[in-house]
């Protein structure tokens, strides 16, 4: 571990798979898959989808005069896991005089996409503009940080599937380069129509339950969440007697530069982004005891995916996807997957893979498929996103 | 406290060494050269149904600047705003000259604010007219806010980092910021940090009734006062930027640095409610110029004004302001002020923050 990593201070976490971190981790060790009907909006589309039916106001999660009080789904999800986060890091009342940025990812919340809104404009040439202004007061990584009193640097990411990831990334710079003490990161995203059309046009949903890494492997269901972590630098948390024992020590991201939608088929832009990481925490393939798989269950993603782990980590690597567990969650995935590695951990196990049932013999590896303890101090959690982006994190756990 | 003891890295200032732009009057940096010294120019009138005025006053890149035939295959599925992203990318390496023996070692980060929303409200019309089961795949993988930025990646073949970020009002300097840390970190040896933005039909009408669009089409930038005039607009800007100077190296660029400015550009463009907080963010006695009348009103129009002061460093002459109404009587930058060595952008934006940029070379 390098002198470079910071602390993760603070976890929240809500899902399909539980509506807090040690609920999720209750549905992981009991198995629990949470897949079921559409329920928040209609359409035709007829595909097993992963609600996070926990989320209920009390809409203030956390202690703020300007906790939102119109906020999307996005950011309602989003602040359940931040009040989680800064409750587990011990800031949920007194954060002033702190350095605090805040670094999410989304993709559905970025977008100008209501319907109602543009039918109306599209019909009648005149639309209300309440829509307009609800989006323009809810770009994510602003609200929050309006919302938590944050005045350090603020960015939204927006990489597609991989923007919860680069969201850590991205506030692991800051950290080291001063820029703020704290960072708030990690992702969010609700269940919306537009990327169910979509990625049900691009023919990568499943009609079943998704079966990541398995032979007969359908697509991927679509899910909702957030996954936020705080993170801190060492000094930090040292002058508030952080006892926090997980770090971020690496991020590496490469570009495929190939494809809109596929990535390039010899996954040498994982590769280049997993020795990154690998690089800048100081550690080699043989000290990842686990690796948590972006794992979408498209065939594609887990083809490219498997190839490329078995080639960096070698045939013997523990890994998983939860996307069995918690769907794919766009934006939010790269957040909550950071945590699921790191609480594994933290807690010595990691959940068989959801849903794998028969090796691929395209895939040289398989992953796991009971629940596997871990002796480890060092996890990888990976991402792949449209537009070609692969990002990679490497988690570790000290005192061991 | 030593910057070790505080956690903070010895860092230096990124360089500017190539500069790509599309906008309302065109392709290239020389065209905002030209540009800035011919001065305002009235905006394009649209006759649309929803404006009710004589004409919907907008700077809209011209068709003819996204035609590219060295680029066209390569992007002929690509929508509006990712061509644009395209071009200016492409200018700006060119303009660099730098050559690029590793791609893996540049990196790119993409700002915008609205991203690609004409092709997000194509899809909803697929959805509206043809239901959710008929739906274009090649419209909504294109409506994804980093769609841009692939292309810039796959068109250069550059296989380093590749972000997307955005924010309503500092999208470019929080990109450049985070440029700035890539470069610290030694994560690229260089980074293609730029913004796009585009104004669709959709994009027109919420304009029509979000800001005060002027009905004379011309901005005033110094009038500083709430519920400011606006013209809408659309560009990009890429800006390679370096660790070290390079090629064809204009100035260093910091985000809120330190040193004092000989210049004050202002990114007042009536996208605010209330423009005077430009007053107080401004230093007393530090001449003012503002070029926002030749991008139009954009969200990350910022980046044209580092592309101003950039040219204004490099080329050592200093560009007056195309609108000079000045109520307020600030130093307002003319012929006789001095060229600058160094500039600071100065950005308001909701909630009283301010952001400065500070280019100096």
């Amino acid at each position: 571990m390098t002198d470079k990593s910071v602390v993760i201070s603070g976890m929240g976490a809500i899902s399909a798979a539980g509506a807090t971190v040690r609920g999720t981790l209750e549905s992981f060790a009991a198995g629990t898959v949470n897949a079921g009907k559409l329920s928040l909006f209609e359409s035709p589309l007829e595909c097993p989808v992963f609600e996070a039916s926990s989320l209920h106001p009390p809409r203030s999660e956390i202690s703020s005069n300007s906790a939102p009080q119109d906020g999307d789904r996005t950011l309602r999800l989003a602040m359940a896991a931040v009040g989680e986060a800064l409750r587990d890091a011990g800031l949920d009342s007194d954060r002033d005089g702190l350095r605090i940025g805040v670094c999410l990812g989304t993709t559905v919340a970025c977008q100008l996409n209501d319907m109602a809104f543009y039918r109306a404009y599209r019909e009648k040439g005149d639309a209300p503009m309440g829509a307009v202004d609800r989006y323009l007061k809810n770009n994510l990584a602003d609200a929050v940080a309006r919302a938590v009193g944050a005045d350090g640097p603020s960015a939204t990411v927006v990489n597609a599937c991989s923007s919860g990831t680069d969201a850590v990334g991205a506030a692991l710079s800051w950290l080291r380069a001063g820029m703020c003490d704290i960072a708030i990161a990690g992702g969010a995203d609700e269940l919306n129509r537009i990327p169910l059309c979509g990625f049900t046009a691009l023919s990568v949903v499943s009609p079943n339950v998704c079966t990541p890494f398995d032979r007969d492997r359908q697509g991927l269901n679509l899910g909702e969440g957030a996954g936020i972590v705080v993170l801190e630098t060492q000094k930090s948390a040292a002058n508030r007697g952080v006892g926090s024992p997980l770090r971020v020590t690496g991020y590496g991201s490469a570009c495929d530069a190939y494809h809109l939608t596929a990535p390039r088929p010899d996954g040498s832009g994982l590769e280049a982004a997993l020795r990154a990481a690998l690089a800048e925490a100081g550690v080699s393939p043989a000290d990842v005891g686990f690796v948590n798989a972006h794992g979408t269950a498209t065939r594609d993603n887990d083809k490219v995916e498997g190839a490329v782990l078995a080639r960096v980590f070698g045939d013997d690597l523990a890994f998983l996807s939860t996307k069995g567990f918690t769907g794919h969650t766009l934006g939010a995935a790269g957040g909550l997957e950071t945590i699921f590695a790191g609480t594994a951990l933290r807690e010595g196990w990691i959940p068989a893979s959801p849903g794998f049932a028969n090796k691929d013999d395209e895939i040289p590896i398989a992953p796991v498929t009971e629940r596997t303890g871990i002796d480890t101090r060092c996890a990888v959690s990976t991402s792949l996103a449209f537009g070609g982006n692969n990002s990679a994190l490497v988690i570790e756990r000290v005192g061991q | 406290m030593s910057a070790q003891e505080s956690n903070i890295s010895q860092h230096s200032t990124p360089c500017i060494n190539g500069i790509g732009i599309v906008f309302g009057q065109g392709r290239g940096i020389a065209r905002l050269e030209r540009a800035l010294i011919r001065g305002w120019v009235p905006p394009e009138l649209l006759d649309l149904s929803f404006f009710r005025a004589t004409g919907f006053p907008i700077y809209q890149v011209p068709a003819e600047a996204l035609n590219d035939k060295t680029f066209s295959r390569k992007i002929r599925r690509a929508d509006r705003l990712s061509k644009m992203a395209v071009i200016a990318a492409a200018d700006a390496m060119a303009d660099s000259g730098i050559d690029l023996p590793d791609t893996a070692r540049v990196g790119i980060i993409f700002a915008t604010a609205f991203g690609p929303h004409a092709t997000t409200f194509k899809f909803l019309d697929d959805i509206i007219d043809y239901g959710d089961k008929s739906v274009s795949p090649t419209s909504f993988s294109h409506s994804v806010h980093n769609a841009a930025a692939s292309y810039v990646a796959s068109v250069l073949d550059i296989r380093g980092p590749n972000l997307t970020v955005t924010h309503f009002h500092f999208a470019f300097q929080e990109a450049v910021r985070l440029a700035g840390t890539w470069l610290n970190e030694e994560k690229c040896d260089h980074v293609l940090v730029g913004t796009a933005d585009e104004c669709g039909t959709a994009m027109e009408f919420i304009a029509s009734r979000k800001l005060h669009v002027a009905l004379d089409g011309k901005m005033y930038p110094f009038q500083l006062r709430r519920m400011p005039s606006s013209v809408p607009g659309e560009g990009s800007v890429f800006f390679v930027l370096s660790a070290e100077p390079a090629g064809n190296s204009y100035c260093a660029l910091e985000v809120d640095g330190s040193a004092p400015a000989d210049i004050q550009v202002i990114n007042a463009d009536g996208m605010l409610p209330d423009e005077s907080a430009y007053l107080n963010a401004l230093l007393p006695h530090v001449p003012v110029s503002a070029y926002t009348p030749l991008s139009g009103s954009f969200m990350t129009a910022s980046s044209f004004d580092c592309a101003a002061s950039a040219l204004m460093i490099r080329n050592r002459v200093t560009y007056p302001p195309p609108v000079t109404d000045n109520p307020h009587d600030l130093p307002l930058c003319g012929d006789s002020t001095p060229a600058p060595s160094r500039v600071a952008c100065v950005k308001c934006g909701c909630g009283g923050k301010v952001m400065v940029m500070n280019l100096s070379g």
